[in-house]
């Protein structure tokens, strides 16, 4: 038992296992339920174990944090910041194949704006600090992929976009800026018609100035609905052979982009650049058709900030599909398929993060999963108690107990 | 003084403190200055930028060119293009950008007297130097719809920093730069 914080290891581990260790160290000062508390990872699996409410999964939300700069859990950073605490600090020794060792620090401010410091580094935007690490978590709430509704799906989706392309967060941000701009023109019309305001100069004005937000909406809608396809179709065909896999072969899956606004969806495969203007005109003449209502609603109806993913099994739409089980199945192989997206994309395998779910997969499951992790994948596992899943997972394994924000090594 | 922008707390108290340990006469002269400066500075009745007098001094000089004017969102803009000596044509200051959400529309900016002045003056081009947001872009897009069928106009280019490595830029400006590409010649 290691006390004070400080968890050593035996280094020996890294040589005889041939993983490159991805996340060597996680510093945690003032975040959740931690005083200051560093975590040494020294094994491909390390599995933290405890009661509810210890902070087992505030450790793999910092991890996610890191990776994403999102957490599942909260869209408040007053949330992660220890209570009484100003700022709260999550600080990640990274190691990688391609880029050597990296020191990532994430500083979370009470009432304040957050900001990332690579190697020491302040960085002038916060986005320059994702693709550092890459992650995949998978908890209890990505059920929601399934039975949720379309804004679960689109997070999911625009999660693993942001770890595989820098730009994407930028573009995200684009469009959502001009989303707001618009729909804040789009109120004050709405204010405007019941005020009687209908002298025909002032509506001729609006009409223009609502043009120039409809055409700046169709550029960043189209650069968003492009990648999001594009990233779709790497991982449709995975997420699929990982269903016939777990789910021994007699389902089919079938995982569809669906653009709002009668955007054909053969208009967004393919890469070149009149594609692009293609989709802008479609997202133009769509606005055009819902212009009455947008001017009754006053909001923007037509975007990529309504569009769905849909997931059917042998054709029907997965929602109404079968059985809680049949459900984990088809969220465990989108899980699957996008740790292996991206691997393959980045060319090295990201970390894996198991909140509370291993308990909840019955043995076949969790035996496809730990086959397909191999020994490839850093993998952080919370779970409450060993003996709820199968023995195997605790080869080479690294178990700490989590307790009231204290972590010992007990294996 | 911590109303100000870009001054905090800190530099706030600093500023005050130095101020009381200044003669009056010292003190005085500045506060004098700042009212007079409130008083005197309005703004160029041709181009909008800043000016003790009704035409600016940027607007008189004869050696300027009459026939080329650069948009700009705001005076500052003006400040930061005249550091470079480059250019010799003249200004129009709009008064911002086109934001909704800040409840600033095209009426708020001083676009009319923009297009009055390129068919009075028979202008040859429009450089619009406005910043790449998304505000700004629909401020040039806007602009320019308007102003084509009198003149030519032009956008700033957007790319990287003159002396900066290519491995320090970020990802959007890198991608802009890309974007901007040209032929060599």
């Amino acid at each position: 038992m290691v006390s004070g914080g400080l968890i050593a290891g035996p280094i020996a581990v890294l040589g005889l296992v041939g993983l490159v260790m991805y996340l060597r160290r996680l510093h945690l000062r003032q975040f959740r339920n931690y005083g200051d508390r560093v975590i040494a990872f020294d094994a491909p699996k390390t599995i933290l174990v405890g009661d509810n409410a210890q902070g087992k999964s505030n450790v793999l939300e910092a991890v996610e944090l890191l990776a994403t700069l999102q957490s599942h859990r909260t869209s408040r950073d007053g949330d992660l910041i220890q209570e009484g605490a100003a700022i709260a600090t999550v600080q990640g020794q990274i190691e990688r194949q391609s880029s050597g060792s990296m020191d990532l620090e994430l500083i979370l401010r009470r009432g304040g704006r957050r900001t990332v410091a690579l190697n020491g580094q302040g960085l002038r935007r916060q986005a320059d600090g994702l693709g550092t690490l890459n992650a995949v978590l998978f908890s209890c709430l990505d059920l929601e992929l399934v039975r949720g509704g379309p804004e679960r799906r689109r997070a999911w989706l625009d999660g693993l976009l942001l770890q595989l392309e820098p730009l994407y967060s930028h573009i995200l941000g684009q469009y959502n800026r001009v989303l707001r701009q618009r729909n804040a023109l789009l109120r004050q019309q709405v204010r405007g018609d019941r005020r009687g305001v209908t002298e025909p100069e002032s509506t001729d004005d609006h009409a223009a100035e609502l043009a120039l937000w409809d055409a700046q909406l169709a550029i960043a809608a189209a650069r968003v609905v492009r990648r999001r396809a594009r990233a779709l179709a790497l991982l449709a065909p995975r997420a699929a052979a990982w269903h016939r896999d777990i789910g021994g072969g007699t389902e089919t899956l079938d995982i569809t982009y669906v653009p709002n606004g009668a955007i054909a969806p053969d208009l967004l495969e393919g890469n070149e650049g009149d594609r692009a203007i293609a989709v802008q005109q479609a997202y133009l003449s769509a606005i055009r058709e819902k212009a009455t209502a947008e001017r009754h609603q006053g909001t923007s109806l037509v975007g990529p900030h309504r569009d769905d993913i849909d997931l059917r099994v042998n054709g029907v739409p997965a929602r109404q599909f079968g059985s809680q089980g049949q459900q984990r199945t088809l969220v465990l192989a989108l899980k699957l398929a996008e740790l292996t997206t991206l691997e393959e994309l980045l060319g090295e395998p990201p970390l894996l993060l198991l909140d509370d779910v291993l308990a909840e997969l019955d043995l076949k499951r969790q035996d496809r999963l730990l086959g397909a992790i191999a020994e490839r994948f850093q993998t952080l596992v919370t779970a409450t108690h060993l003996g709820a899943f199968d023995g195997r997972w605790l080869d080479g394994a690294r178990i700490l107990t989590v307790r009231r924000g204290q972590i010992d090594a007990t294996g | 003084m911590q109303r100000l922008p870009g001054i905090g707390p800190k530099s706030a108290q600093r500023l005050a403190l130095h101020l009381l340990k200044r003669p009056d006469a010292e003190v005085e002269a500045l506060a004098k200055a700042l009212l007079e400066a409130k008083q005197q500075v309005g703004t160029c009745q041709v181009c909008f930028h800043l000016s003790a007098e009704p035409v600016c001094e940027i607007c008189r000089n004869p050696n300027r060119d009459r026939l080329t004017i650069c948009v700009v969102a705001d005076s500052r803009d003006v400040i930061a293009l005249e550091k470079t000596r480059e250019y010799r044509g003249r200004y129009h200051v709009l008064g911002g950008t086109i934001s909704p959400m800040d409840g600033i529309g095209p009426d708020m900016l001083t676009v009319q007297p923009l297009i009055q002045r390129v068919q009075r003056e028979g202008t040859r081009e429009v450089i619009l130097a406005i910043g790449p947001s998304v505000e700004g872009e629909t401020t040039a897009l806007y602009l320019s719809q308007l102003l084509k069928p009198f003149t030519r106009v032009t956008r700033i280019a957007f790319g990287l920093p003159v002396g900066g490595d290519l491995e320090y830029a970020d990802e959007v400006t890198l991608a802009r730069a890309l974007e901007g590409r040209r032929e060599m010649a």
